[in-house]
């Protein structure tokens, strides 16, 4: 594992009586994308500002590369950041927005000149250096932006929802670009978004926010699979939440009394006791359909309430005698094979290592 | 319908009666000042250029169109600075007793010319400042600081928050911010404020008038001229200070209409 | 803590905020609050002393024509503002419901024009075309009219402020009445309300907070001019603003055109205050 690059210690910040975050406490690697996600005021922009020196932290200490960052003013930092509105010079003409940095810098003109159109030429708007911002595009002044911060030559590259107002098809455009420049040149960036599928599709780490507070670390796959508890579990939104009493425990799994039956959890890392209240949720394209009952210990039957389409994906929505609402994924072609209509009765059923208990707290 | 469209012929007829109003005296005063006649009436008397030749002969306009010229250029410097500095510290800080603050730049046009007028001239008298060219040009400062700052302000809030930060991010320090950034982008609502203030100033006749000893302004001299009797000649540097001004106007409107040009493309 | 504090009152930050506040304090504050101190001052052999008297404001106060001149004032600004108030309204009503949208731009970019002339030079033009012998009177004649006295009468000084405050009021009328939501005066207009109570009772009430700005800017434009009713009003009855020039002008009783002025600006500050308490009063019942 590489070193830390920037090491956020106990980090709390305050505007006047509101609390933006607290107890932020996490790092970020040497090379790693690292996505912040969270719904609007988490904290997530506050994070990334106070890292930029835009906001000072009220409590705890940021260290980029050792040092200690709290009374270093915006300009010492080499922390150039990607706005969502972009933030682009409008008096400016698109190379002179990219020469910016550089000139604040005292980087002689000839040299400035020669950057700025290496960098326009790698986003692939050369032709239009010369250009009035506002005669750009949307993606045009995206990549505009993105050179004005990476001619600077960064160690970390911040981005605040640089895609937000893009088209959609743009956005899977520029997803692409910004993972391959990140793997080329091998900087940090720190994305922060509010957008599920930003996030898993490039970051190698995401941490969640909600209400100020970190909800959770750790990779695509552990947060999609592996949701530490409720609020994590509800933001990702593919998963199905079951919450019951620990009826058994064993070693390895624990029974778990729902309204809607038992069900066998594995207990992995977190503590059950007998009795007491508990919640597990298993991820909606890991659970299997069947028309009549299957075997294994966890299975519930339910109403086909509605289907909806994204691509070749269909999502099924059902509903059991007990109101407990269940999310289904799948491929289409693997539904194809059942003739499926609103209403009728249908078995759900998943693997125990499948499911995955929540953190009450 | 019909009596919809009839109203409407009525409003029609009546804007255009407020507006004759309004402009009567103006248009009339241009017209008299080609007429050859002492007590100008209906019918008019014969093209004349006498009032024109009539000062422009005369030396005291000349020094008066001088000092209203340094005036209003040194006036326009001031007020736009004093409106920038106060436009951009609302802009950027919130501070305690903001609203005084505020106040203390925009009180002053709510205030009778002839009640500032008093206070200045018995101010000046007080500090040994009073009958100089500079105690018009302080004068009209305070007067006009504020249409410069209303300029500069609102062309500060059609400026997105983040180009600022956007600006120190990449390493710009305040200062340097300020010169690449923050003046670059003001610039249309600054040569705005120039020309405004530079129109007021040129106008203002009664502040003048008390503070300004011998050191006569254009308006001055109208005044002194309009309280000896009926001239003409009156008209004539009435048309003359009208087409300076109009022409400060028409320029800081231009400049307006550019940025808002500029902001409907972008 | 130290950091954010340091960012905020630095240099910088001094910069620009303290060049308003020395200047207006040195060349507004100042002079306001001089001419206050003024008002006590003695004057004694034609020079002015500093003391601390009532001497002024017990002469002013116990002159009977300071009084006249005091509700002279008030009373022709008030009529003036009535009478610009009302002529100007059928004109802002037309401008901001019946024009198109760049009729209404250019209507008011006319209107500022008058601003930026010679509010002399225009008053001058009116006496000329006023005179006895003027362009009205021969108009007049000519259909068999006149020839009426318009100079140095009440006539003649609401014609001069008219000539600057009816620019103004209409301006602030239209774009007030330009903001109202179209919808609601339609939706009255839909409920079989009548052109003339759908005016009284949605567009007037709708645009209160508007038109009493334009009242209060009206009547202390009035109420402030000496040129109107010295040179068109003839100062028969002389306004508080000709009575500040004449005592500064001759005999150099400063501290008593202090008073004046002083009692001035209190009438404006009232006038004012309870203009805009009744702007921004709710209507009875609404939270």
């Amino acid at each position: 594992m590489s070193a830390p690059l920037v090491v956020f210690d106990k980090v709390e910040k305050q505007f006047g009586d509101f609390v933006a975050v607290k107890q932020l406490d996490f790092e970020i690697r040497e090379g790693e994308f690292l996505a912040i996600m969270g719904p609007s005021g988490c904290g997530k922009t506050t994070t990334l500002r106070m890292l930029a020196g835009l906001d000072a932290p009220t409590v705890g200490e940021i260290r980029l590369g050792g040092r200690v960052m709290n009374d270093v003013a915006p300009h010492d930092r080499d922390t150039p950041l990607v706005w969502q509105s972009l933030a682009l010079f409008p008096f400016l003409t698109a190379r002179q927005n990219v020469e910016f940095g550089l000139k604040m810098r005292g980087v002689g003109a000839a040299e400035r000149k020669e950057r700025a159109l290496k960098w326009l030429e790698k986003m692939g708007i050369l032709e239009f250096a010369d250009r009035d911002i506002s005669t750009l595009s949307g993606g045009q002044k995206q990549r505009v932006a993105l050179a004005r911060s990476l001619v600077m030559e960064p160690q970390i590259l911040l981005l605040d929802e640089p895609l937000s107002a893009l088209d959609a098809h743009l956005v899977i455009r520029m997803q692409a670009v910004l993972t391959d420049l990140q793997r080329e040149l091998g900087i940090t960036f720190v994305y922060v978004t509010h957008s599920q599928s930003e996030a898993f599709a490039m970051a190698d780490r995401v941490i969640i926010m909600g209400k100020g507070e970190i909800a959770q670390i750790g990779t695509p796959k552990d947060i999609y699979r592996a949701p530490a508890n409720q609020f994590v579990a509800e933001f990702v939104g593919r998963n199905n939440i079951l919450s019951g009493n620990v009826q058994a425990l064993s070693n390895e799994t624990a029974r778990i009394t729902t309204p809607s039956g038992n069900f066998t959890v594995p207990t992995n890392t977190v503590q059950l006791t007998q009795g007491a209240k508990a919640s597990f949720v298993i991820s909606a394209d890991l659970v299997h359909i069947s028309l009549g009952e299957p075997d294994g210990e966890n299975k519930a039957q339910c109403k086909l309430i509605s289907e909806e389409f994204v691509g070749s994906m269909v999502t099924l929505f059902l509903e059991d005698a007990h109101g407990q609402e269940f999310k289904v994924q799948m491929q289409e072609r693997e539904l194809s094979k059942f003739d499926l209509n609103s209403g009728d009765q249908i078995w759900l059923s998943w693997d125990t290592a499948s499911a995955h208990v929540l953190d009450q707290s | 319908m019909n009596a919809n469209r009839t109203l409407n012929v009525i409003l029609g007829i009546y804007v255009a009666l407020i507006f004759a109003f309004v402009f009567a005296p103006i248009i009339f005063s241009m017209i008299f000042s080609f007429n050859s006649q002492r007590f100008p009436t209906i019918p008019l008397g014969e093209f004349s250029t006498e009032w024109y030749a009539k000062i422009l002969a005369d030396p005291d306009v000349w020094e008066a169109a001088l000092n209203s010229l340094i005036v209003s250029t040194c006036t326009a410097l001031i007020a736009t600075f004093l409106g920038f500095c106060t436009a951009y510290s609302d802009f950027r800080y919130n501070f305690r007793f903001k609203g005084p603050y505020l106040a203390l730049i925009l009180l002053p046009p709510t205030i009778p010319l002839i009640i500032m007028a008093l206070a200045m001239l018995a101010w000046f008298s007080k500090i040994g400042m009073s009958g100089q060219l500079y105690s018009v040009i302080i004068a009209h400062s305070v007067l006009t600081a504020p249409f410069a700052m209303a300029v500069i302000r609102l062309r500060l809030n059609q400026m997105d928050p983040d180009l600022e930060a956007a600006a120190w991010n990449l390493g710009g320090s305040e200062w340097q911010t300020m010169r690449s950034v923050i003046i670059p982008f003001c610039k249309p609502a600054i040569a705005s404020a120039l020309f405004l203030t530079a129109a007021v100033s040129f106008d203002e006749f009664a502040v003048s008038w008390f503070v300004s000893g011998l050191n006569k302004t254009l308006p001055v001299i109208i005044l002194e001229i309009v309280q000896g009797n009926i001239d003409p000649q009156v008209n004539a540097i009435g048309t003359f200070v009208f087409l300076i001004s109009m022409t400060l106007v028409v320029l800081a409107q231009v400049f307006f209409a550019s940025r808002q040009l500029k902001s409907i493309r972008s | 803590m130290f950091s954010k504090l340091s960012r905020k009152l630095n240099l910088f930050a001094l910069t620009w905020r303290l060049p308003i506040i020395i200047w207006q304090f040195v060349f507004f504050v100042g002079p306001v609050l001089f001419m206050v101190a003024m008002s006590f001052f003695l004057v004694k052999n034609y020079r002015m002393t500093e003391a601390f008297e009532f001497v002024n404001w017990s002469k002013m106060m116990n002159r009977g024509y300071f009084w006249d001149s005091y509700w002279y004032t008030v009373f022709i600004a008030a009529v003036s503002t009535v009478c610009a108030m009302c002529i100007a309204f059928p004109a802002a009503f037309a401008l901001a419901f019946r024009a198109s949208d760049s009729t209404r731009r250019w209507a008011i970019f006319l209107l500022i024009i008058p601003f930026f002339t010679s509010y002399l030079v225009r008053t001058f033009s009116w006496f000329v075309i006023l005179s006895e012998s003027g362009v009205v009177n021969a108009m007049l004649g000519s259909i068999g009219l006149g020839p009426f006295t318009m100079l140095n009468t009440n006539f003649g000084t609401l014609v001069g402020y008219m000539t600057l405050t009816l620019p103004l009021v209409v301006i602030l009328q239209t774009v007030t009445m330009a903001n109202i939501d179209k919808t609601l005066v339609e939706a009255a207009r839909n409920l079989g309300c009548s052109a003339f109570r759908t005016i009284w009772q949605v567009i007037i009430p709708l645009s209160k907070t508007g038109l009493i700005i334009a009242a209060i800017f009206c009547f202390i434009l009035s109420f402030g001019d000496f040129v109107a009713p010295f040179y068109l009003g003839g100062s028969q009855e002389p306004t508080l603003p000709i009575l500040i020039l004449d005592t500064t002008k001759s005999g150099q009783q400063w501290p008593r055109a202090a008073v004046v002025a002083i009692m001035m600006m209190l009438t404006l500050f009232a006038i004012a205050f309870i203009g805009i308490a009744l702007a921004y009063r709710k209507p009875k019942g609404a939270k």
